[in-house]
């Protein structure tokens, strides 16, 4: 049993499955109104910056396609993993300087004679009311969450000096029609869009480099077998050399491919180009390997391997020289994953039947627990910032996805419906132009 | 296993007779149908014969296809017995073994199967580590049959880790009942 944080490990766990409890109370009427999300605020042991949050004054009534501007602000200030929102109905100064919040977001829409919506949008120090970032935005109705979401991000690179995860997007394997299919969505579960079609299996999905399109695994031919698609929906098969291909990850600074290949009963990673369509073996290694994952930079490369006799995680160069065991509690663990800030890794590890997801620092030490005592929490993946961890849990009865922040606080649900899993946290958009 | 072996030995002798059967064609000629008194008939069957030479053919050829479909559906429903493994594991039982050795006696007598073995796992761990272990399985049924003297590119191994359960359910009745390989037989 890998609960190696120690006693204040497991008793901020209970205090955190608590607050998940209450938060859970608390969110139910709110998520029954807006269909898709649960929002738990959780506790977190990174410190949140306070942001208030104020409605956009109107000018002509606007029907919001599903909410509000300052709504939209509010989620993504509580799912950043940076922030923590202090909404109010009006400016406030006294409630933001009991909340200590500095600063706070707000603005105008206006309904113009052409349909669209006019969003100026603004970031203000509370106590002077100066402006530190204003933008405007001139949108169609459905485009309006879009616009909010690239403010935000704005707001975070004013405030940080990093690029925010409020206009990146998730790619997850959603069961439509009892087929697994491929799905993508905005990163908080909105604008949901199916990209396979095909009747068999799809899963696996992995964003392309600079998010031009979704590598995944199909059994249309009755085996797993890469394929690469568009938005657009064009197929192309990958790697036919092989008859039983799965597990790909794509190099964030090259785009190519690492995967495993079954061949003879024996699982291997190979490193391939996709356009070319060549590969050769990555490691030579007696043992089984799955689950390739590179490091920020694509110096390093994780994998699981069995060669221990249980799967474990493994850390090798990019050249699949100097192969390094990270971890070595628990007979299970699998699916490690790099974090984009390049200190920690995320893996799952199975215990008792149950799955759960952990992070340990590069040496394999620090191992923390991030989720427990809530049905199995498995295949995490990093938002591009690092901040967060979107995983799939069956804590509700069914499959769905959730996202989380990376110290485990924060547990939020994105999705509902059919079964929802294996999801992918694509790469960082560019900055996208309204027409 | 009493129902294999029996069932085994049925079948094997029905695949071993239609194998024979195949050059030969239907035993009643086409020109003498059941009511062979009425004459007009018979002149009417004798304008049909003559004007479907090739259809002749054709329905020989389907009569063969609907030979294979048969047998194909019964040695898949024969082989519907699948072989277990214990968590985590792609070594086989000994329980497994003795199934194997069956179905080993019946791919030697029957060179016309081809049979695609697939590796499944229960629901436990990643999608990705499963198929990987579903991989192990499917092989070490291959190898298995390989050394009791079947031909090797008769056998197909796939993995489908654990996408493909054979009974819902998060209990260890389901686990047993899922951790398998399947045998899914073509005929050429």
């Amino acid at each position: 049993m890998p609960a190696q944080g120690g006693h204040d490990n497991v008793t901020m766990n209970k205090i955190k499955l608590l607050f998940v409890m209450l938060a859970w109370a608390v969110a139910m009427p709110a998520m029954a109104a807006i269909d898709t999300i649960a929002v738990d605020v959780g506790i977190s042991v990174f410190k949140l910056m306070p942001i208030g949050i104020v409605p956009f004054e109107e000018e002509g009534k606007i029907k919001w396609t599903n909410e509000a501007p300052h709504l939209i602000l509010k989620r993504d200030a509580n799912l950043s993993g940076r922030f923590e929102a202090v909404p109010s109905d009006k400016f406030d100064l006294v409630l933001f300087s009991k909340k200590r919040a500095r600063q706070y977001v707000s603005g105008t829409a206006t309904k113009l004679s052409n349909g669209k919506i006019k969003l100026d949008c603004y970031l203000y120090a509370a106590e002077t009311k100066d402006v530190l970032l204003g933008e405007s935005y001139t949108v169609k109705p459905h485009e309006v969450r879009q616009a909010v979401h690239a403010f935000f991000d704005k707001v975070v690179y004013r405030l940080f000096g990093e690029r925010g995860v409020a206009s990146t997007k998730l790619a997850y394997v959603s069961k439509i029609d009892g087929v697994k299919q491929v799905v993508i969505s905005d990163y908080d579960g909105f604008s949901r869009r199916q990209i396979t079609r095909d009747s068999s299996i799809n899963m696996m999905p992995v964003w392309q480099k600079d998010n031009k399109g979704l590598v995944y695994v199909n059994f249309r031919h009755n085996r797993p077998n890469l394929y690469a698609i568009s938005f657009g929906g064009k197929e192309t098969p990958l790697f036919t050399q092989f008859s039983q291909t799965f597990s790909p990850a794509v190099n964030p600074k090259t785009g190519e491919l690492l995967f495993s290949v079954t061949d003879n009963g024996k699982t291997e990673i190979y490193r391939g180009d996709m356009k070319k369509g060549s590969a050769q073996k990555f490691l030579h290694l007696k043992s089984n390997q799955v689950s390739p994952s590179w490091s920020p930079f694509a110096s390093e490369v994780l994998f699981t391997s069995d060669r221990g006799g249980s799967p474990q995680v493994y850390a090798v160069g990019n050249d699949g020289t100097d192969v390094r065991r990270i971890t070595y509690m628990g007979h299970y663990n699998e699916r490690a994953s790099w974090s984009p800030e390049g200190d920690r890794i995320v893996y799952t590890s199975m215990d008792d039947g149950k799955m759960n997801i952990y992070t340990c620092a590069l040496d394999g030490t620090d191992i923390t627990q991030l989720t427990s005592n809530a049905g199995n929490n498995e295949h995490p993946t990093w938002s591009p910032d690092g901040k967060l961890i979107a995983f799939a849990s069956d804590r509700g009865g069914n499959y769905q996805i959730y996202i989380m922040r990376k110290d485990g606080s924060g547990v939020t649900r994105i999705t509902n419906g059919a079964e929802n899993t294996s999801p992918t946290w694509s790469w960082f958009f560019g900055e996208k132009k309204f027409k | 296993m009493l129902r294999w072996s029996l069932m085994l030995a049925a079948v094997g002798l029905l695949a071993w007779g239609c194998s024979k059967d195949k050059p030969e064609t239907d035993p009643n000629p086409k020109t003498a149908p059941e009511q062979p008194a009425d004459s007009t008939l018979n002149l009417d069957a004798l304008v049909a014969d003559t004007l479907s030479a090739d259809s002749l053919a054709r329905l020989e050829a389907e009569r063969l296809e609907a030979e294979r479909a048969r047998l194909e559906e019964m040695i898949n429903r024969i082989m519907l017995d699948d072989v277990y493994f214990d968590y985590d594991r792609s070594e086989l039982t000994e329980k497994a073994k003795v199934l194997l050795a069956q179905v080993a006696e019946i791919l030697i007598n029957e060179n016309r199967f081809v049979v695609i073995i697939e590796g499944h796992t229960d629901a436990r761990g990643t999608e990705d580590y499963n198929i990987s272990l579903g991989a192990r399985r499917s092989m070490a049924v291959r190898e298995f049959l390989i050394a009791y003297g079947v031909d090797g590119r008769r056998l197909v191994p796939v993995s489908y880790g654990k996408e493909r359960p054979k009974v819902q359910g998060t209990d260890e009745s389901a686990y047993s009942m899922n951790r398998r390989a399947h045998f899914r037989v073509t005929i050429e």
